[in-house]
Formats: structure tokens, C-alpha cells, sequence
């Protein structure tokens, strides 16, 4: 919301510019930003437009001679209404404008500038950026612009948060800024008794079921509509509002002045000076000021002339009932409207206005009255119009302060230190709250204005605020009792150092991805009901579709070689439905190109599905979790081939497979080699523990190894041989290790070289404890694979 | 007598002709004659077992002398043949091959120390569903259906009673629904927010949320905890600032900002305050007894003033080239 400093100065004197101002309120929890301050800007004058030529090469530039006073400067400007004779604000070389905007020396088509002539968007006053800023002839060349513009137009943004209703008006930040400063609050407008001319009274009829719990309206007659007073259009224009005429500028000046929000009827458009607050019917059409057509339904509150709607109520008037140059009587609403009823029906029409803001948040009920007696007292001074008939107020609200207790007991126990009772008497004064003393604390009484504090925590919270965050002394004095990472925390998190430690980075991706892109990957996915884009609509079903962006971009960026990895949560659901919907923690690896790029000391070692696996080998296999996996192959949406990796007890732990060829192609994935996938099922993982390991006794006694070359045919899985061959013996065979498959090119046989270690943990092995052991490999495989053992 | 000669003539034998293996060939071969399991020594051996148990000591002595002398020669000049063929066969201005180095996301490494921190000071670690239902995520928080506080934080629905949590706290009523107090925790996870995608928001970040509960926790407390954090994890110099704001579930609240030096200006790094009793009723405490604070704060946020980012969406992106930074 943006305050004006001048606006402010109605309510109350204060000596703060708005650098310090907005400080001030920040540090009060109304986070402020200057909008401009004259007072911080220097070399801005006003200067006086001498002579304005049309610039020698181009048409739309005009080329100015500027004094300031006692020097002249030459000025490129290409607004269309500057002109000789004026008086403008002038910007030196050297000046800031808001935004840090540097003005220097420029040369503009061959002509150089010194300076510029200011729109009123440059100097943050409005939106106004079509021409220049022209000033009153009656200042002179040279004063200083802020003297001439502070004044009226320094001004403030305020952030307010949704539970300062009160503050949604420069009265309401007036007394923010009273207890700041420690002045009084002023009253500029004086509630005078109001005489109406006649005995008319208008029937106003409020809706049983509530929505309205107050209504006050009452006619004016010999109105004439015009331009507004000079003092009212400077308000509007000080916080960058346009003035339209006198009856809309009033109806707006009386929002910001004292935030409650009125409308005005053109009383000869009502079928009769009559209201009736009801319901909308489903489906009614209407058709609003701002030239919308609105489709509304029951939720909406509408007000109606007994017969047609002219106003949706607390939101936006009706267009056929509204004020024109022509109207000469009207009809004024001031109510008080329930905030779920504004809320709800707003938010179903996506329709947010001034109004709907303030009723939304809560409006003080007594600032009603006050804003009709205003409306009609300013009515009758800038328009010269006269009330009419007798002021209805219908009413089925308490006018009265609520009572709260607070007590000390609670205060000190809440800030954790004393806060002295003459303190806490003299905030509580600031904020207009009648406090009495009780036994326990204060009884406090809160003005309706404060919609806000309703329970004694709203009142610590007053009390902290105005007594200052930083005046409450910290404490710390914990006997550091430490907390550790538990099992699975510090399993998974030694899990990714492992994968970093084997060469992956860490990737996080988008949980949102597009649904015709999670399709392909085969899985019931979940989907947001309001995307913000249609690339962002599903919830990821697998981390794989994340890692191949990855891949992906790194590949069109210049790194073919990948290595990444993510954990994270992934979603499926076959319904929408919260019981149906599986969320859980995931952990994928995905390769592809090179581990090592060739170089001058060995070939390339490519990042395959064998380095991959041997990936899974390191991490399975780690010595203190032992876990023993099983590789079984199985069917995949979108792998081929693809392995489930067994633990022990049958449980799925990971899986280990070449993302299919097809997939790629529909994703546009840039590759060139087979991309590898690895995934872990963190929870089952995490059941084995946390590394923690039992040292075993280091056998010291010598290993005896040889070697067996064997002929077979090819079709043989070198993997089923390794597992017989290691059945044979378990008790000093320790390791059977393929070393060397040749394949000749024109048969269908390989030869494969196994290289066999033999150890004995109880003595040092003879020649003949491995030999009968090999010669039992020798036949079981001769005869098992049709194999031929081959001489070395 | 004549293995005296015979050992002799063996000694000088395998001088002369050591001295002429020049290539690794020449000295396998030269090994097998002499040393290999049929060699020149080993025959000796074999004479050795032949002779009388009387001469036995005397010779045995002097053959394990003459093996290791051999030995002791042969490995000598093979030594030096291995020298001077690694001096000359390697270029040691070559590059070295650099093993693959992978890096733990920024993100995570600023979780991982902001976790340490907290848990030094003891709070547990947390953590809860990313889609939740809205009690969790909003009512149970102190945020009703028609609140304009619902405006704060703009929420992805699942279904019209389901969301994307917006912030961890859903955590916090999950841990009070199922424990009762004394509570010391914080929680970490996404969060989501329906906000356009630019260089200063995306659609999800990541969170840190602390709840304690206890019958004397005050704001006093909460301000030294924080104090703590910040000067662990911004340097014990960082100045800051706990300003008064407004968070539906906790009153007072506040923000806090760091001074940032370098832009000479104060920049928000969390929010916090006082649990609010409706929660605290909310979950079936009673609010009479307990109180106690919340804090919250975003990782990305942390992340890209420590690292000085300028677009939140690096984070996402995964490009090798900002990976490796870190």
C-alpha cells in the first residue's frame, strides 16, 4: 500500500523523512520501501524551459535550453508535451533518480545533453510517463525540487501483513507512526451533526442468514458533478491515484483516509430508494463497474434495489446503478460486511478490489457511521449537495470494545525477562486500548478498530512489538546435549559420500514434470489439480526422467561423460486420493560415456553397465552391511535388459538396466553410448543399518594361485561357470575371476582363462590340496559346459 | 674337495656373465641358468645331498652364503636394469589421470551443516509427507479455509482437500499428533509453492523448520537459539536483526535479517516466533502449560548468499560445470 508522508501529516506531526519513516515502520513489523524521498535527492531544480527547438535529426527529439536559475543548459527531451515557457523539474548531470537512475552527460543523436526534464514515473510520484512533469509557473528557477515536491508527494510502500486490517489506511499507519514519534493523533474531519431535509426514510432489509451485519444508507440530492478541489486531487495524486471527479475522488479519498470501504448509487438509476441485502441466485449475470460480466452463484452476497442487483456486495458496484458526469443525486452505502462471505466470494470470481481487501481482513464496525457522516459532510462541501432523507442504520452487531485479560504472569513467562508494568501501561495507552489494572495483569479494552487482537497472545505480541524485538534480551544457555544423525539418516547420508567418493555428483531435480513425459515411463502418476505450466503438472514416478534431463543438458553443454545421482521422493497414485497415493524416498544412479577418456597413459574406460554393476558390487557388498544381492533378470517398461537385485531374505533392494533405445528417442535425449541405470530401495537398505563392521582375523598364511584356460561355447554365460566352479569347494577355493576371454571370429566357441585363489586359514597349502581340487573343476566343468580344458 | 672348486668356479662364472645381461631377456634367461628350479645352484644342492653327513654342516654353511651372494647379485642388477629402463621409458611432464570426483549437491551440503548445527544444540531430525491433506498443511496450523493468510503462500492441490505441503510445519503436527512434549526438532524436506518460475523463485525449495515445545521456552530463548545458528553458520561477526512480522502459527513473529556487507543491505533469512496456543490446542496439548517456538527457513536462500548465486534455478539445472564447484 502506498503512504503518503503529506496524507500522513493530517493525522500527525512527525519529523522523519521517509528514508528514516520507512526504517522505523519496518522495525515496527510493516516492512517499508521508499517510494521516493525528495529529501535524500540532490541536483533536482526546478528549471525553466527557455527555448524547445525540434532536434536537428530526429523528429520525435526535442532539443531544450534549461536555466536553472543562473546557468543555461542544453537538453535533449523527447516528451511530446515539453515547450518553452514551462517550469519543470530539471535533473543536473550528477543527480540520482529513484531506482539509483545516474544522470550523466549524453550525447543523443550528435547532440550532447546536459541533463534531464523529469516525467512524474522517473520521480516515483505515478504511473505517469507520457510527458514531463510540469510544475506551477509560479516557482522559481533554481529552488531546490525538494522543497517544491517533497512535501506533497514523499512517499512510502507498506507491506501489510493479512492480520493488520487496521492499518490499511493512513489513520491506521497515523497511529503506528504516533506511538513512534510519541505525538497525539489529530482529527481533521469533525463529526458534525448531519440535518437531513427531509423525513424519508430508506427501507433497508438485511439478509436472516447474516453475511451483512450492518448497513447504513441515506440519500443526497443537488449534486453537482465537476472537477475535484485542488487539496483533494493532490491527496490522490500524492499516493499516484488519478482524480476522476469530485463524487469518485470522495468515495476513494474517504477509503485510504480512514479505510472503510462506501459505495455510491446514482439514486436515479435505483427502481426505487431502496435496498435489500440477499443472496445471489445461481447463474445470475452481472454486470460491474469495471466493465466485466460476471457469472455469480448462491456463495455471493449481493445488494439489489428490491428488484435488480446494483452491487456485488463488499466487492464492486454494478455498472447501471454507477455515478456519471450526469448524476445529481445519489444513494450511500456504508456496511459492514462478514469476512468469509467477501472472502469466498472474490476468490471464486478471481476478483480482488480495494474493497474486498479491507472487508476480507475485518473492518472496524464503528468506522461505518463515521465514514458515512464523513462522505456526506465532504459531499456537501465539494459538491454542493444536501442530505436528503434520515441517515437508516441497520444494525445486528456490537458497537461495543471486547475485553481482554492479559496477565503478567503470562508476559514473563512469554518474553523469558521482566518488562517493566510502566512500559506495558504506556503501550498500551499508545494503542488506544483502555487497560485497567487487575490482580493478575490488565484488563484490557480494545477499540473495534483492533479487529486484530482477540486473545492475550495478540496482546504480548503489542506489547513486544511496541516495546522493541531488540529490547528483549536473548538467552542461551544450553548444556549442549548433542543430538546424532540416526541410523538410516547417517546410513543414507554415508551412502551418497560413498557414490560421490566412486565419481557421481549429486543432481536435484524438478518433483514436477510433464505428464505426457511421465507416461512413457509406465507408472499410475499423481498430478496437480492447478499447474502453473503444462511442463509441471505430474509428480515424478521415478528419478530416472530427472537424471536423463541431466544427461541431457550436460551432453549439449560439451560433457558427454555422466555420473550422477539422486535421492529423492517419488509418487504414484491410482487415484487422487490421499489413501491411494504411495510417496517414498528413492535413490538412482545413471552413467553413460567414459570413466576414464582415453589419454596418453591407457585407452578409454568406459562408464558401462560392468562398471555400474560394480558399482552395486562396492556398495552391497561393503563389508559392514554384507549384504549378499542375487542379479535376476526381468521384464522392464523401459529397460532392456534389465536385473532385480536380490538381498538374502527375497526382498527387491535395487535394480540394474540399459535404459531401452525407443525411450531415449521419445524423450530426445542426447547420447551416443547405452545409458545405465542403478537404483536403490532406501528403506530396505537402510534396514541392514548403519555401517558398523566386526573386524575378522587377517589369514596370514599364503595364497596359492592358478590359473585354467578352457574352450567352450560361446553361448555359455562365463557367470554360470564362475558359480559352479565355486561350488566345488568353499573351504579354500576362495575366488574364481574370469581374466581373459578370447573369441575367435570365425567359430562359435571362446576361450576363456580363469585365474583360481586358493588360501587356507589353518595351514600353508601343499601342491596336492589344490591339485585335487582343480581336477575336480576340470571335470565338473569339462562335462557340465562341454568345455575343453586348453594347455597354457 | 672339488665342490670347493666347483662353488668357486660357480662364483666367477656368474659375475662374468651378469655383467654382460644388459636386457631384461638376457637376465630371465641368465636367472634360470643359474637360480631357476634345473639351474646351476640347484645342481649343487643336489651334490650336496649326496655328500657324507661329516662334511654336511661345513658345506651347507657355505652354500646358503653362496645362494644369498648370488641372489643378493642377481637382484642388484636387475634393480638397476628396472632404473634405467624407468628413467628413460617415462615423460614426467605428462599430465597425471585424475579419478573421477563426484560432489554432494550445494544444497545438500548446506542441510548437512545446518542439521549439524541444530543438532549440536540438541534437536532431532524430522521428517514427513510432500503431499499432505490440508488440516496438516493449513487448519491444523491456524490458518481456517477463508483466510486471507491463505494468500501468503500460493499452494498446488493434489485434490480440493489434498496439497503439495507449502511449507515443512506439516511435520510439526504429524511429531505433536504422535509424541507428547518435551519437544526439540527440526525438520527438512521440499516445499511448494505455484509461483512463476524465474531467476529469484521456482515452483519447489527446500526447508528447515524448528519446533521446540516445553513449559518455559521463551522468546528470549528463541532469539539466543537463533543468534547461535546465525553466528555458526554466517561467522561469529554476522550482524542481524529480529523484526516483528505475521505468521498464522506462531505469535509474536518475527523475520530476521543478516546484514549482508558486500550490498550494504539487510537480507531475510527466516522467520520465527512463539508456537501460537490455538496450535498447541490444536493438536491436544495443553496450552496453558506448554509453549515454546518455531523457526523456518529456505536452503536455497542460505545457499545463494554463501555462494553468492544469482538464479535459484542452478539449483535445478544439474550442469556439471556449477556441480563441480562445490
Amino acid at each position: 500500500m502506498k503512504v503518503s508522508l503529506h496524507w500522513l501529516r493530517r493525522f500527525v506531526d512527525f519529523d522523519l523523512t521517509a528514508t528514516e519513516l520507512a526504517e522505523k515502520l519496518t522495525m515496527r513489523g510493516f516492512e517499508s520501501e521508499v517510494v521516493s524521498d525528495f529529501d535524500s535527492l540532490e541536483n533536482l531544480v526546478v528549471g525553466d524551459v527557455l527555448t524547445a527547438k525540434k532536434h536537428p535529426d530526429a523528429d520525435k527529439l526535442k532539443l531544450c535550453s534549461v536555466s536553472d536559475g543562473s546557468e543555461t543548459f542544453s537538453v535533449v527531451c523527447g516528451a511530446p508535451n515539453v515547450d518553452a515557457g514551462q517550469k519543470i523539474v530539471f535533473a543536473k548531470v550528477g543527480a540520482v533518480l529513484p531506482g539509483n537512475f545516474k544522470i550523466g552527460k549524453a550525447k543523443i543523436r550528435g547532440v550532447e545533453s546536459f541533463g534531464m526534464i523529469c516525467s512524474e514515473r522517473e520521480l516515483g510520484i505515478s504511473e505517469e510517463h507520457d510527458g514531463i512533469m510540469v510544475l506551477d509557473e509560479s516557482f522559481n528557477a533554481g529552488t531546490p525540487i525538494k522543497e517544491v515536491l517533497g512535501p506533497l508527494y514523499n512517499a512510502i510502500d507498506i507491506e501489510v501483513t493479512p492480520d493488520k486490517a487496521f492499518a490499511l489506511s493512513h489513520r491506521g499507519i497515523a497511529r503506528e507512526v504516533a506511538t513512534i514519534v510519541g505525538s497525539k493523533l489529530k482529527t481533521p474531519i469533525n463529526n458534525v451533526k448531519l440535518n437531513p431535509k427531509t423525513k424519508d426514510v430508506i427501507s433497508v432489509e438485511l439478509d436472516k442468514k447474516g453475511g451483512c451485519t450492518r448497513y447504513i444508507a441515506g440519500t443526497m440530492k443537488g449534486l453537482k458533478v465537476g472537477p475535484s478541489p485542488k487539496w483533494l486531487a493532490e491527496y490522490l495524486k500524492s499516493v499516484g491515484q488519478k482524480s476522476i471527479n469530485n463524487l469518485v475522488d470522495i468515495s476513494n479519498f474517504m477509503l485510504l483516509e480512514i479505510g472503510h470501504p462506501t459505495h455510491v448509487f446514482d439514486l436515479k438509476k435505483l427502481a426505487k430508494p431502496a435496498i435489500k441485502v440477499s443472496w445471489a441466485k445461481k447463474g445470475e449475470k452481472f454486470d460491474a463497474l469495471d466493465e466485466e460480466t460476471y457469472e455469480l452463484s448462491t456463495d455471493h452476497m449481493v445488494i439489489t434495489d428490491t428488484k435488480n442487483t446494483v452491487a456485488l456486495a463488499g466487492i464492486i458496484g454494478g455498472m447501471d446503478s454507477s455515478v456519471t458526469d450526469s448524476t445529481t443525486e445519489v444513494l450511500i452505502e456504508s456496511a459492514y460486511f462478514d469476512p468469509v462471505v467477501i472472502r469466498k466470494g472474490s476468490k471464486k470470481l478471481n476478483l480482488l478490489s480495494e474493497a474486498s481487501r479491507r472487508f476480507e481482513r475485518g473492518t472496524d464496525s464503528n468506522a461505518a457511521l463515521e465514514a458515512f457522516n464523513m462522505i456526506v459532510q465532504l459531499m456537501q462541501e465539494v459538491a454542493g449537495g444536501t442530505l436528503e432523507s434520515m441517515i437508516t442504520d441497520e444494525c445486528s452487531m456490537s458497537l461495543d470494545n471486547t475485553s481482554v485479560d492479559l496477565s503478567s504472569e503470562k508476559l514473563l513467562k512469554y518474553a523469558g525477562q521482566e518488562i517493566a508494568s510502566k512500559d506495558i501501561d504506556s503501550i498500551l495507552k499508545g494503542l488506544h486500548i483502555d487497560a485497567k489494572k487487575t490482580k493478575t495483569g490488565w484488563n484490557c479494552s480494545i477499540p473495534t478498530f483492533r479487529t486484530d487482537l482477540k486473545v492475550e497472545t495478540d496482546l504480548i505480541e503489542e506489547v513486544f512489538r511496541l516495546y522493541g524485538y531488540d529490547n528483549i534480551k536473548s538467552s542461551f544457555n544450553y548444556s549442549s546435549i548433542m543430538q546424532y544423525a540416526n541410523d538410516e539418516e547417517s546410513t543414507i547420508s554415508s551412502l551418497k559420500h560413498h557414490l560421490s567418493s566412486l565419481g557421481f555428483h549429486q543432481s536435484y531435480n524438478n518433483s514436477l514434470e510433464d505428464i505426457e513425459e511421465v507416461k512413457l515411463f509406465g507408472k499410475d502418476a499423481v498430478s496437480v489439480m492447478n499447474p502453473s505450466s503444462e511442463r509441471m503438472n505430474t509428480l515424478r514416478t521415478n528419478l530416472h526422467s530427472g537424471l536423463l534431463k541431466n544427461l541431457d543438458f550436460n551432453y549439449r553443454n560439451g560433457s558427454a561423460n555422466t555420473l550422477i545421482y539422486e535421492y529423492g521422493t517419488i509418487f504414484e497414485g491410482k487415484t487422487d486420493k490421499l489413501d491411494d497415493i504411495t510417496q517414498k524416498s528413492s535413490l538412482s544412479c545413471l552413467v553413460h560415456g567414459d570413466l576414464f577418456s582415453k589419454n596418453v597413459h591407457f585407452d578409454s574406460i568406459p562408464a558401462s553397465f560392468s562398471f555400474l554393476k560394480g558399482v552395486a558390487s562396492n556398495i552391497f557388498e561393503d563389508k559392514r552391511l554384507g549384504i549378499k544381492v542375487k542379479f535376476s533378470e526381468q521384464k522392464h517398461h523401459y529397460c532392456d535388459p534389465y536385473f532385480s537385485i536380490i538381498d538374502g531374505k527375497k526382498q527387491v533392494i535395487g535394480g540394474l538396466g540399459i535404459i531401452k533405445d525407443s525411450l531415449l528417442k521419445q524423450l530426445d535425449i542426447a547420447h551416443k553410448h547405452e545409458v545405465v541405470i542403478f537404483d536403490i530401495d532406501p528403506e530396505i537398505f537402510t534396514n541392514y543399518g548403519s555401517y558398523s563392521t566386526k573386524v575378522e582375523d587377517i589369514v596370514t598364511f599364503p595364497i596359492v594361485q592358478r590359473d585354467l584356460n578352457f574352450k567352450m561355447d560361446s553361448s555359455i554365460q562365463v557367470g554360470d561357470v564362475v558359480k559352479t566352479m565355486k561350488s566345488i569347494n568353499q573351504s579354500i577355493l576362495q575366488n574364481v575371476i574370469p581374466v581373459d576371454i578370447y573369441q575367435s571370429k570365425d567359430t562359435s566357441s571362446k576361450d576363456i582363462l580363469f585365474s583360481l585363489n586358493f588360501q587356507s586359514a589353518k595351514k600353508t597349502l601343499e601342491d596336492n590340496d589344490v591339485n585335487s581340487i582343480i581336477t575336480e573343476i576340470i571335470n565338473i566343468v569339462s562335462k557340465k559346459f562341454n568345455a575343453k580344458l586348453r594347455d597354457n | 674337495m672339488s665342490l670347493d672348486k666347483t662353488i668357486k668356479g660357480l662364483k666367477t662364472s656368474f659375475s662374468k656373465e651378469l655383467s654382460k645381461s644388459k636386457t631384461s631377456q638376457d637376465l630371465e634367461n641368465f636367472r634360470i641358468k643359474y637360480l631357476g628350479r634345473n639351474g646351476q645352484l640347484a645342481s649343487l644342492f643336489e651334490e650336496f645331498n649326496k655328500l657324507p653327513v661329516s662334511e654336511k654342516p661345513r658345506f651347507g654353511k657355505e652354500l646358503n652364503i653362496l645362494k644369498n651372494e648370488l641372489t643378493n647379485l642377481y637382484q642388484n642388477a636387475l634393480r638397476g636394469n628396472n632404473e634405467n629402463s624407468v628413467s628413460s621409458d617415462i615423460d614426467f611432464s605428462l599430465p597425471g589421470y585424475k579419478l573421477p570426483d563426484g560432489k554432494i549437491h550445494p544444497l545438500e551440503q548446506i542441510t548437512s551443516e545446518i542439521k549439524s548445527i541444530f543438532q549440536s544444540i540438541g534437536f532431532s531430525v524430522a521428517y514427513g509427507p510432500e503431499i499432505d491433506d490440508d488440516y496438516h498443511n493449513f487448519e491444523a496450523l491456524n490458518v481456517p479455509k477463508h483466510h486471507p493468510a491463505r494468500d501468503m503462500q500460493d499452494t498446488f492441490f493434489i485434490n480440493p482437500n489434498a496439497v503439495l505441503r507449502t511449507h515443512t510445519s506439516n511435520v510439526q503436527i504429524h511429531l505433536m499428533e504422535n509424541q507428547d512434549p518435551p519437544l526439540r526438532h527440526i525438520c527438512c524436506g521440499r516445499v511448494f509453492r505455484n509461483e512463476a518460475v524465474s531467476y529469484k523463485s521456482f515452483c519447489l525449495f527446500n526447508q528447515v523448520e524448528g519446533l521446540v515445545i516445553n513449559e518455559t521456552s521463551s522468546f528470549a530463548e528463541m532469539k539466543g537459539t537463533l543468534e547461535y545458528f546465525v553466528q555458526e553458520m554466517f561467522g561469529k561477526d554476522t550482524k542481524m536483526r529480529f523484526r516483528p512480522s505475521y505468521f498464522p502459527f506462531t505469535e509474536p513473529s518475527a523475520e530476521v535479517d543478516i546484514w549482508n556487507s558486500k550490498l550494504n543491505q539487510w537480507m531475510e533469512i527466516l522467520g520465527c516466533g512463539m508456537v501460537n496456543p490455538n496450535v498447541l490446542s490444536n493438536v491436544g496439548y495443553d496450552n496453558e502449560k506448554y509453549q515454546g517456538f518455531a523457526f523456518g527457513l529456505g536452503i536455497e536462500r542460505i545457499a545463494m548468499i554463501k555462494y553468492g548465486i544469482k538464479d535459484i534455478r542452478l539449483f535445478y539445472q544439474n550442469d556439471k560445470r556449477f556441480l563441480e564447484q562445490f
